[in-house]
């Protein structure tokens, strides 16, 4: 368990650098810099020259990639050529917003499609499961960003419930405006995300059903549905796992759409505004913190399997 | 490379703006509505749409920063008026000679920094040393012809020129006029030392800047105790900001949306001029646009009044120089909507089944561009729409001139020279056009040089160097509580201070 502990350690790391690599590369080759943004429209060439100079443009791609990695070897992830300000308490500042919201959607989500999607799997075949199906089915193909108008044109400008847009200035410190600003877009995520997940609940938990194990079981005495409960349910469990750890990218990707839709300062609309301003030392460092946490979160997905599937650790 | 087109962020705000019919305007000046006396405890909610991407004024250009920063936080010697009239700031008074080679400016007493320390005539002349010396500072340009800064006894800085510059009073009302501290060591990134009647007291970074009224202000303190400028990049999700409680004023209100809020939850409209120019570059340097006979056809084929009701707010503008600025002068004579003429003037000039592009920075949406696809394709141009990033726009187009047609709203007032700059990236050289510009900026009179400049004007549109399709308005909207909310030219200046806000 441990050797493989480390092995997978290990492909984490390199993972990581290869990331690096190819975000460091793959910004070069967009188009415009930040040397032209600052001096604007009205700069003249040699101003644009000697902005570049000035903050280290014009330096080989290979001695700016390595002064990057390491800087980030030593805990240093940069800072932004435009503020001045570190990436590190950037990120820190904005995951307040990003973290919370890809949490409350996750549970949301799970709260959705888990008990959906086994009751959908049981009811198979009868109207209500099929209506949940084709329900799923219909919500899961709709853009984040209709859903989350619509919710907002529902909730905040007819009803009233619930802030159209933003996040308190004070942070989290008054907690209750703060998830009341954060409901409406969690929600967006949520159910979009929920409804894809609960497909994929009622489709393994269909295919528990038709293992012998099941089978035994009921032929045991136990109803269907207890032994579905108490001897399919695990593996359904695993296999949502698996696919949560997908979910966790798709809700940082969501994310980005929708802290954009409702103004929220988040990693997300961080990472566009920067893109934007070309301020790539300060995106590199977003990036790889970003590309580092989903590697990470299939890295716990891959041992989480090994710690619950017997089967898994056997062979 | 004079004068001075700050696009991105203005232009973002104003393009917002563009596009309503029909607009409940209150006269220019300030709205007049109010209910109950003036809070001056209370906090002035304001949603805009560009967030300045950091707070350096002086090297970093951009609307965004001078829209907020300027005349709030920082003070040159003088300031610009909503309809662009150069008024005295820190100078009490300003006098020029006779030739128009020598500024002299007298500067207000009991002014300070808000770190405290007094405002000296030492501090104006490090100040435009320092602009004057160094490349990377903002406006560095308009000190070109500065022979001399020099302080006059303990009030009185004086400025020499090398020779007259009719718009370098005007300059000064910009980002090369502000006056900082002389040897601060305040890192404008992130922080401000300004002499205005706000502080500014946080910035987060991606949401909001926060000013609070400087009550040692040495002139007129503000209205209000303190101001939220609140970026809601998105159309949509500012108007739902608005009917949810959360502003009491919307800037840059998309005039496709701005029905929802005309008179609802306590909101009015006011329709404001600018100096927006939404200029259809040719570039022509590069054939088939360096044909005079294709540039007018090109422009003979587009039905303008058209444009300005499906862009919804704005008019007509037919020549370089917009109302509010000197040398104005209704060109419409110029050019009429004539697609038959267009057809027959492309078949002369050899260009019948022309194929162009059209780049344009992607945040300026896709009403104009359609329009245009469709006007040309009338008279056989196939238009394609390039949209592209705004830093890529600068890198092709500005930098490089790699392009055939670009669209971009000019926002910065007194932009003429370029026109007369043939390196710019219109790439129009017309040695008269220089010739009446230069003169128009060495004379001394005003009005001789407006006069100047309009034939100038006269010129660069008869020879159809670009088209101007629209001269943009900017729709605020803007609560019953809030008293004397600028309506003019607030894409460029948002004068703060006069503000109020009732119980």
């Amino acid at each position: 368990m441990i050797r493989y502990a480390l092995t997978r350690a290990a492909l984490l790391l390199v993972g990581l650098f290869v990331a690096s690599v190819l975000i460091f590369l793959s910004l070069r080759v967009l188009p415009g810099d930040i040397a032209q943004l600052i001096a604007g429209s009205e700069g003249t060439p040699a101003q644009v020259a000697a902005i570049r100079e000035s903050l280290g443009l014009n330096e080989p791609a290979i001695t700016q990639y390595f002064g990057w990695i390491g800087g980030v070897l030593s805990g240093d992830l940069g800072s932004s050529l435009l503020t001045g300000s570190s990436v590190a308490a950037e990120l820190a500042q904005k995951a307040q917003v990003t973290v919370p919201l890809g949490i409350l959607a996750l549970t949301i989500a799970l709260v959705i499609s888990v008990p959906l999607g086994v009751l959908s799997a049981l009811r198979r075949g009868r109207p209500g499961g099929t209506a949940l199906s084709v329900a799923s089915q219909a919500l899961a193909a709709v853009p984040v960003v209709w859903a989350g108008m619509m919710l907002v044109v529902v909730f905040a400008v007819w009803l009233g419930w619930l802030p159209a847009q933003g996040f308190p200035r004070d942070g989290w410190a008054d907690p209750g405006a703060a998830l009341r600003a954060l409901i409406l877009p969690a929600l967006t995520i949520g159910v979009v995300e929920g409804a894809m997940l609960l497909r994929f609940v009622r489709s393994a938990t269909l295919q528990a059903i038709g293992q012998d194990y099941v089978r035994t079981a009921a032929a045991k005495g136990l109803t269907r549905t207890t032994a579905l409960l108490r001897h399919g349910l695990p593996n359904v469990g695993l296999s949502v796992i698996t696919v949560l750890g997908l979910q966790v990218a798709g809700i940082v990707v969501g994310a980005v759409v929708i802290e954009q839709l409702f103004t929220l300062p988040g990693i997300g609309r961080m990472l566009v505004t920067d893109v934007g301003n070309r301020d790539l030392p300060k995106v590199q460092g977003e990036l790889l913190v970003l590309t580092g946490f989903v590697l990470l979160v299939g890295f716990v997905v891959d041992l989480l399997h090994r710690v619950i599937d017997p089967r898994q650790r056997e062979s | 490379m004079r004068r001075r087109i700050t696009l991105a962020a203005a232009a973002l705000v104003t393009t917002s703006a563009l596009l309503l019919t029909a607009c409940t305007g209150s006269p220019s000046g300030e709205t007049t509505t109010s209910a109950g006396p003036a809070d001056s405890s209370a906090t002035l909610r304001v949603g805009l749409v560009l967030e300045p991407s950091n707070l350096d004024i002086r090297h970093t250009s951009g609307a965004a920063l001078e829209q907020v920063l300027i005349g709030n936080v920082y003070e040159g010697l003088v300031s610009r008026s909503q309809d662009n009239e150069v008024e005295n700031a820190l100078a009490t008074d300003h006098t020029v000679s006779d030739d128009g080679l020598t500024y002299t400016f007298t500067l207000a007493q009991g002014v300070a920094f808000h770190s405290g320390d007094p405002l000296t005539v030492d501090d104006v002349v490090s100040s435009f040393t320092q602009v004057k010396d160094d490349e990377t500072i903002i406006g560095h340009a308009d000190f070109a012809n500065v022979a001399g800064i020099a302080a006059d006894g303990a009030d009185k800085v004086v400025v020499t020129l090398t020779t007259p510059d009719q718009n370098f009073l005007f300059n000064l009302t910009g980002p090369a006029g502000l006056v900082v501290k002389a040897g601060d060591t305040t890192d404008l990134k992130t922080a401000e030392n300004g002499t205005g009647p706000f502080t500014l007291t946080r910035w987060n970074q991606g949401d909001s800047l926060e000013l609070a009224r400087n009550d040692a202000y040495w002139g007129e303190p503000a209205g209000v105790a303190s101001v939220v400028l609140q970026y809601i990049p998105d159309f949509t999700a500012g108007v739902n900001a608005a009917l949810d409680g959360s502003l009491d004023v919307l800037t840059a209100v998309d005039p496709t949306l701005a029905p929802q809020l005309d008179g609802a939850q306590g909101f009015s409209l006011t329709t404001g001029k600018t100096t927006d120019k939404a200029t259809l570059a040719f570039n022509n340097k590069k054939a088939p646009l360096d044909d005079k006979r294709v540039r007018e056809a090109l422009r003979l084929a587009i039905n303008h009044d058209d444009l300005v009701t499906a862009v919804g707010a704005g008019q007509t503008l037919y020549g370089p120089i917009p109302e509010l600025d000197p040398g104005y002068e209704d060109l419409s004579g110029t050019i009429s909507y004539d697609p038959e003429r267009a057809k027959e003037l492309l078949a002369e000039a050899g260009a019948e089944n022309l194929e162009l592009t059209l780049t344009i920075p992607s945040f300026y949406g896709t009403t104009v561009p359609q329009v245009l696809v469709s006007d040309f394709e009338a008279v056989g141009v196939d238009l394609t729409v390039d949209a592209v990033e705004f830093s890529t726009w600068l890198q092709d187009v500005y930098t490089n001139r790699d392009y055939d047609l670009s669209f971009v709203l000019h926002v910065e007032p007194r932009d003429f020279g370029n026109f007369a700059n043939p390196d710019y990236y219109f790439g129009y050289d017309n040695p008269d056009v220089q010739k009446l510009y230069q003169e128009a900026l060495a004379t001394v009179d005003p009005d001789e040089s407006a006069d100047l400049l309009a034939q100038a004007a006269k010129i660069v549109s008869e020879d159809s160097a670009a088209d101007w399709l629209y001269n943009g308005a900017t729709i605020t909207a803007v609560q019953s509580t809030v008293s004397g909310f600028p309506v003019d030219s607030i894409n460029s200046r948002i004068d703060l201070a006069g503000v109020t806000v009732s119980k």
